[in-house]
């Protein structure tokens, strides 16, 4: 296994992270955060410890999950163009989290946002794949299909509940703002849940590698391979739900990193799973840990949703790679 | 004997003017029912949101002020300070660049969504208010008064501004009223809903809401049909003139008998001292209207 191309991701994270720490309405030289790590009391530095480091890490964390649900998605339905989002994911994290900010539940708000908009994209996703399965057949258009009608009939319930729940006190921007994405900011175990989670998903994700691989030749040749490829969708499926679930609900709804981090790893790694899975979680932790960082330090005092940077400067990103890559190709 | 007397006089003075750290500390509940708890009065204050930064400044606390948000218009000596956010958000980096030992705020928009944790992590007290009434503002001005240690002076705006409220004039019947605060793009009319603020203060100033809807959003149907003995307009004259040309307005009753009176943004939407100036103002307009 080429080992440099995960080295070249993981050293681009680092200066990612060391960037996102810096970044902020009042910028700190990488000396101030080191200082602050080390235990310098001022309320400059408790900010820097307290809040903007566990922000910086969640922001990768929530970015290596999108990365790595993308480069799943997009194997499993053998399409360059599929994102987490595609199965309904979005729509019922959105639904989730709109109960949890703006109905009272008798739960600590960070938590209640996390668990409801989990349940939701997961939810979500299951609906979906039971619509489209017709007896043990899974069908990729019928379940594209069913992604598309069951994310319009949620994005409608939401908009009602957004309408019918806000009031003066709990009002549309916040359901709203969670909505264009934003890292929530995790204390120390919710940052451990997170990492651990992470953690797990980058590991069962690389259960499937195999099998990923093999899908890309097609199903006769997963067959062949020994695989059933129906049930293996579906496990894929479910996994990649799972983690763009935790990604939301930390990180609300993140555009565009699921779909151009994988792209952006398939060039530095190549096609084989075992290497593009952790390169795609690293490249989609270098994108949001430093989108994140944008959003917080380019208008000061104002926050930008992070969702607005990642589209914003992702997407001109993107169509400059694809440009050199048709250029390298002719 | 004369010399001791001195002497003890002296101790007790001395200890009214310096009382002990544990009688200067200042613990109350807010809104959120959260506790707020300061060593001494707050000597920076960072106000979110124009109604706070109102109560604060007219308890003669603008001097204290170190921070608000870009909402924040007035007084004008508060409108020129350091700015911690605004439409697009508030920033915790620029609460702490201005160090503030209090934060007080409404959570409207997403300030307590996005300032409450950090600012509990750092240990920078933070008190929220809501204003869903008149009373609860007066309430808030006595409670900020004592947060700040200014408990007097609290209960002093509170009650000259309640006084104002109990010599309001009553009359005999309740004209219907629609407050209009905005039209949307698609024609649509934003009005006054029950259960807010701004009709507590028409209720005070002795109207009733002539149509109660669930959503702020209204059609000029709903309104033609809720047949308003009064049409309010929140904003400018000029603003209320050039609705009432737009098509369709001159089918509403309270607009062909010219019963339509422009009422102040500030006064009327935001939940602070200035809403009773308002009321009187109503009040006084409401009697001229329909008890002579």
């Amino acid at each position: 296994m080429k080992i440099r191309p995960v080295l070249i991701a993981a050293a681009g994270l680092g200066l990612a992270l060391v960037f996102a720490c810096c970044a902020g309405h009042d910028w700190a030289s990488p000396g101030e955060v080191l200082r602050a790590i080390g235990g310098d009391n001022s309320l400059e530095s408790r900010l820097l410890v307290t809040w903007r480091l566990p922000r910086a890490l969640a922001a990768a964390l929530v970015g290596a999950l999108l990365g790595l649900s993308g480069a799943i998605f997009q194997g499993v339905f053998r399409n360059p163009l599929a994102e987490p989002y595609l199965l309904g994911s979005s729509g019922g994290a959105a639904i989730g989290a709109t109960v949890a900010l703006l109905a009272p539940i008798p739960m600590p708000s960070g938590l209640s946002l996390a668990v409801f908009s989990f349940a939701g994209a997961w939810g979500a996703t299951w609906l979906v794949l039971a619509a489209a399965s017709v007896g043990t057949r899974l069908d990729t258009s019928g379940l594209l299909l069913a992604g598309v009608a069951v994310a319009a009939v949620l994005g409608a319930a939401r908009s009602f509940l957004m309408l019918a729940l806000s009031d003066d006190a709990t009002n549309l921007q916040v359901a709203l703002s969670w909505t264009l994405g934003g890292i929530q900011t995790p204390g120390p175990t919710g940052l451990a849940v997170l990492a651990a989670i992470t953690a797990a998903m980058v590991v069962l994700a690389l259960t499937l590698s195999r099998g990923l691989d093999l899908t890309t030749l097609g199903d006769e040749a997963a067959r062949s391979g020994g695989m059933a490829p129906e049930r293996f969708s579906r496990i894929a499926i479910l996994i990649a739900a799972a983690t763009v679930a935790a990604a939301v609900a930390w990180g609300g709804l993140v555009a565009f990193v699921g779909l151009i981090a994988p792209h952006v790893a398939r060039w530095l790694a190549g096609g084989s799973h075992a290497r593009l899975l952790p390169t795609s979680a690293c490249v989609g932790a270098i994108i949001v840990a430093v989108c994140d960082g944008l959003a917080r330090s380019v208008l000061p005092p104002a926050e930008i949703p992070l969702g607005l940077i990642t589209a914003l400067a992702g997407g001109p990103f993107f169509l400059l790679l694809l440009r050199r890559r048709g250029r390298q190709m002719v | 004997m004369g010399l001791m007397l001195r002497r003890t006089f002296l101790t007790v003075a001395a200890a009214l003017a310096a009382p002990s750290l544990a009688e200067t500390r200042i613990e109350e509940t807010d809104a959120l029912g959260r506790v707020v708890r300061l060593p001494g009065p707050p000597r920076r204050i960072v106000t979110i949101f124009s109604s706070n930064a109102e109560i604060v400044a007219a308890l003669g606390l603008a001097d204290r002020v170190v921070g608000v948000d870009a909402f924040t218009r007035y007084p004008q000596e508060l409108a020129e300070k350091p700015k911690v956010g605004g439409r697009l958000g508030f920033s915790i980096d620029a609460i702490v660049a201005v160090r503030p030992d209090l934060v007080i705020l409404t959570p409207a928009r997403q300030a307590a969504q996005q300032l409450l944790d950090p600012l509990d992590r750092l240990g920078i007290p933070a008190m929220t208010l809501l204003a869903r009434s008149v009373a609860e503002t007066l309430f808030n001005i006595r409670l900020v008064g004592r947060v700040t240690g200014e408990t007097a002076r609290g209960e002093l705006v509170a009650s000259a501004l309640q006084e104002r409220i109990d010599r309001l004039p009553r009359l005999a019947r309740r004209p219907s009223v629609a407050l209009v605060a905005g039209v949307v793009g698609n024609g649509l009319v934003i009005v006054a809903r029950p259960g807010t603020y701004t009709t507590d203060a028409l209720t005070l100033a002795g109207a009733r809401l002539a149509l109660e809807p669930v959503t702020p959003q209204v059609s000029q149907e709903a309104l033609v049909a809720a047949d308003p003995d009064l049409l309010l307009f929140a904003g400018s004259q000029d603003g209320l003139d050039a609705l009432l040309r737009q098509p369709g307005w001159e089918i509403l009753r309270a607009a062909r008998e010219k019963r339509v009176v422009a009422v102040s943004r500030a006064e009327f939407l935001i939940p602070g001292p200035r809403t009773v100036d308002g009321v009187e103002k109503l009040a006084l307009r409401l009697e001229e209207l329909f008890q002579r």
